[in-house]
Order: C-alpha cells, then structure tokens, then sequence
C-alpha cells in the first residue's frame, strides 16, 4: 500500500512539474490573450488554495477573502515608485495576514451562518473604510504608470499558485491541518482532545489571508488602475467559494479542478454569451450542493476507487 | 497526596443547580465510580472536570495543581482524558485519524506524525477496532463509536481517563466486551479511572469505590457493597417505603 501511494504520489508530481513547464514556457509562443488568460487561471488557483486552509479544513466559510485581495491592492499602490515590485508584494501578503490576525480575533467566536455574514459585513466595512479614505484624499482612483510587462506578471502569478498549493496540500498533511479538521468536524471534541482551538483557527485565518494578499498586489498592477470598489469588489469571495465547491475537497486537488474548470466555463462563454456564463454559473453551483457536495475531486476518486474494486 | 481532589464544587446554570457543594478524592490507581439518576448531575461533574464548563464555584486540584477555570486542551495536556456520553467522534475523518487527533495533541503529544501513528494503531489494537482504522468513523455503529471515543481519549496519554456512559446503549455481549476492555486497559496503561454508569451491577463490579448523586448533592460516597445497602442511596433509587 505504502509502494502503491509512493509511486502514485510520483506520478502526481511529475504530472505537475511538466504542467509547470508547460505553462512557464507558455509566454514563449502564447499570445498576449493566452497569456492573460493563464493569469487569471494561475490568480484563482492561489486564492481558492489559499482560502482552503481556513475554510476546507476548519469549516469556517469565509465570505470575505475579498478584503484580503483588495488590502494587497491598496499597499501595491501606494508602495508604488517608492519600494522596489518584490518589497510591495511581501508588504501587501504580510498586510494582508496582519488584518486577518486582528479580525480573527473577534470573528472566530462566532460558527455557522454567523461567520460567513460577519466575514462578509467586515470586508464591506474595510472596504468602505479605504473609500473614504481615498475620497477625503481626493483620489477618485489611482493610475499606475510603468507597470511591470505581463509576462512578469505571468511568472509572479505562476510562483504564487505553486505556493498555495503547496501550503495547501502541506497543511492537510501536518499536525496542524489534522488539528483544523478536528475543530470542523466537532469543535469541543477536539479541544477535549488537546487542540488549541482558538490559536489554530487565527493561525490558520491568518494563512489562509497571505497569498490572497500578494495575489492582490500582482493583480492591481495588471489592472493599472486602482478604484477601491473594484479592488474590494465581494464577486472575488463569491468566485473562490463556487471554485472551492465546484472542486470539492480540503485538499489540494479539489481547488485546483474547481478554478481549472470555472476559468474554462467562463472563457468559452463570457466573451460570446455572459449573461449565460451566469446562468450556468448558478446552476453548476445548485447542482453540487444538491447532488455532488463533494465536488469534482471527490467524483473523480470515488469513480477511480470503483474501478480499481 | 490525592491524584484528583474536588473540593466544594457548584455548579449553576441560571436557576438551576446542577452540582452542590460536591467534594470528593480520587486516589492514584484507583476506579472511581459516580452513580446517579437522570439529571442527577453526573455529566456536568465530568464536564466542569474536563474544562469544557467553569465551575461557579470551588476548586478542582490534579496532581498538586488547579485546575479549574483552565481550558479544555491545557486540562488534556496535564493528563485528565474525557469521553462523551453522547459521541462525538469526527465523522468525516477515518477511524485511525480520529485516534490520531489524540495522540498528536493530547498530554503524550507526538510531534511526528509516523509516531502518532503507530500509537493509534496499537490503541486501537487494544479497543479492538483495528480492523476499522481506514473506514470513515461515520460508518461505526454505536458500539464502535463508544470504542471510539474511549480510544481517543487513551491516546492522549491521560493519567486520569474519565469515561462516560460508554457502557450505555450496548447489548449485553457488547457490554461485557467493555467491560474486559476497560479491566484490561485499568491494568495494563496504569491509568485512574473514573465512571459514570447507568449500568448498576456494572459499575459495582468494576469500582473500587462510589460516589452517588441526587440533584447534584452527594448523598454517598463508600465501597459498592456499603452504598448499594445505604438507606440514602435506596431512597434515592426507589423512594421511601409507605
């Protein structure tokens, strides 16, 4: 059993490192609109990993991620002409995970339906906050000149979604991560049992906040333009919950299916037909929660377990 | 010096009183039974015990330290293992990660996983589920989920394991199975134990000594023989002769 999970583990990583290579050498011979559109996809595979580890494994859904994005946004912007790219971006996932330590601490108090509104009401909060912020400075949006090219862009991109699922699936393999689906599976059990309950959901909050945060710094500067309703803009926490779902699982291939095949959805139909891109949008969602809760990742295992039996 | 010392222990739930005034030692080694009715205040003793409620007042002492007002994992971690009488074991997760939880985080804590491994699965071993380690714990019946939850708790490597109903429920094979499990366990892990039980002739069987609740006093604390004859505890039981 030991041989037969090492060398599917192989055949796993191997898989994605030519993926990897594939889509590094893409700025090669793709075009601009390739390029785009594996940065989008690349943008979503590290949000959706990154939000995973809180609300995978813990089962605190998060319905305000978006905070996270639009504060690494925000310190991209304002660091910009006077801290090197690099410096910006740390900034912006370390902004990023500072909030989600302060807002951890009172909003992990709360379960259920509770958290998921208290998530989304400070995101909305927060992001009023900048708009007035910005409104008292008399910026009506922020352009940013001299932008890095997309193929930098490209690669920042692809190394942060390397870096989510890589903290994902190292997460759902640590004492740490057995520790998170613990507390979701029965919170005081788990605290009965020796799990530091409170520490580990602001821990893992905070992880899950990072990423999310330099994806946001990576993002605005694509966009070269930052306008707060935009930048905290609530779609993104509603895009990274369909993907988790869609996908399915607390580990990292269920994110990683989930954003593959919601940027692939949105790409055939968003240009030609969008509000049909909605439409289908909704009733793939319907149809998850209804009959595949598991989402693709656990279809995809159980029709693999059937055949193998 | 007393392993666990419970020293006027009240617990309140608004206008209700759960526990009142309750003191009593538990001795290294030893089997210690509680007995009572329903409502009798049995849980909410294990639960205040446990961390998982603050007493309103009184003072709990475990191996010469204060416990209560601590939190549940700081409790786990000093060595004091509860389980449920209503189970709760985490249904999405295998049998084998279920035990894992308490061998990585209780007072035995591994920091290695492989470690923590092994030690679930030679506990479920003893409890006798090994052959259930990959299922998911949502497909155990009843009686495994006892098995479970005792098997969680012993792997947090408590000295003191506090076990709740796990006897309740069973059919009367599955009872004396437990019964040798929990004797086998007593001896060989060196552990202190401390049972609630509905079952009487099973806990006068396996307890060196009982504590008897009625509405959340202490009418009787002695040897089983002594208590099952004691005047009070019969009253308790089955009312006053007319």
């Amino acid at each position: 059993m030991i041989e037969t999970t090492a060398s599917r583990l192989g055949v796993t990583a191997s898989g994605l490192v030519l993926a990897l290579a594939l889509f590094a050498l893409l700025p090669q011979f793709g075009s601009d609109y390739l390029i785009g559109i594996g940065l989008t996809l690349f943008m979503w595979i590290a949000l959706t990993e990154s939000w995973v580890v809180l609300s995978g494994m813990t089962g605190y859904i998060s319905l305000g991620h978006a905070v996270f994005f639009g504060i690494g946004s925000y310190i991209a912007v304002l660091g910009w002409g006077v801290i090197p790219l690099w410096l910006s971006i740390l900034l912006g996932g370390a902004g990023a995970g500072l909030v989600a330590l302060i807002m951890g601490y009172p909003v992990l108090r709360v379960r259920g339906p509770y958290f998921v509104i208290l998530t989304f009401g400070i995101a909305e909060f927060v992001k009023f906050c900048v708009v007035n912020v910005e409104a008292g400075l008399g910026k009506a949006g922020r352009l940013l000149f001299g932008a890095p090219s997309l193929e930098t862009l490209y690669y920042i991109m692809i190394i942060l979604a390397g870096l989510a699922i890589a903290l994902t699936y190292w997460v759902r393999r640590s004492r740490f991560g057995t520790g998170l689906r613990a507390i979701r599976e029965n919170e005081e059990a788990a605290e009965t049992l020796g799990v530091p309950v409170a520490r580990y959901k602001i821990a893992a909050f905070a992880l899950s906040a990072v990423i999310p945060g330099m994806v946001g710094a990576v993002m605005v500067l694509r966009v070269t333009y930052f306008e707060p309703l935009q930048a905290f803009n609530p779609v993104v926490s509603f895009t990274i919950i369909s993907m988790a779902i869609i996908g399915g699982s607390d580990d990292a291939p269920g994110p990683l299916l989930g954003a593959i095949s919601l940027v692939v959805v949105s790409e055939l139909l968003w240009s030609s037909f969008p509000q049909v891109y909605m439409i289908v949008l909704g009733v793939l969602l319907i149809g998850f929660v209804l009959w595949a809760p598991d989402g693709l990742y656990g279809r995809l295992t159980s029709l693999f377990r059937r055949r193998v039996s | 010096m007393s392993l666990l010392t419970v020293d006027n222990l009240t617990k309140r739930f608004g206008g209700v009183t759960a526990l009142q005034n309750v003191s009593f030692n538990v001795e290294e080694g030893e089997i210690f039974g509680v007995m009572g009715a329903n409502g009798a205040g049995k849980t909410t003793l294990f639960s205040v015990i446990a961390g998982n409620e603050t007493p309103s007042t009184g003072q709990i002492t475990f191996r010469g330290e204060r416990i209560d007002r601590k939190r549940p994992d700081r409790i786990c971690r000093r060595g004091i293992a509860r389980t449920y009488q209503i189970v709760r074991p985490f249904a999405g997760m295998t049998v084998l990660e279920n035990v894992m939880v308490g061998a990585l985080f209780g007072a035995a804590r591994e920091r290695s996983g492989a470690r923590a491994r092994a030690r679930a699965l030679s506990i479920l071993d003893a409890v006798g589920l090994q052959d259930r380690a990959q299922d998911p714990a949502s497909a155990l019946t009843l009686a495994g989920c006892k098995r479970l939850e005792v098997a969680r708790a012993l792997a947090t490597g408590p000295r003191l394991l506090m076990l709740d109903e796990v006897l309740a429920g069973l059919t009367a094979t599955e009872v004396a199975e437990a019964l040798d499990m929990i004797r086998k366990l007593h001896r060989e892990e060196n552990l202190t134990l401390l049972v609630i039980e509905h079952v009487m002739g099973a806990l006068m069987e396996l307890c060196d000594r009982i504590l008897v609740l009625h509405h959340g006093e202490r009418i009787a604390e002695d040897r089983p023989q002594i208590v099952a004859d004691d005047p009070a505890v019969i009253e308790a039981y089955l009312g006053t002769e007319q």
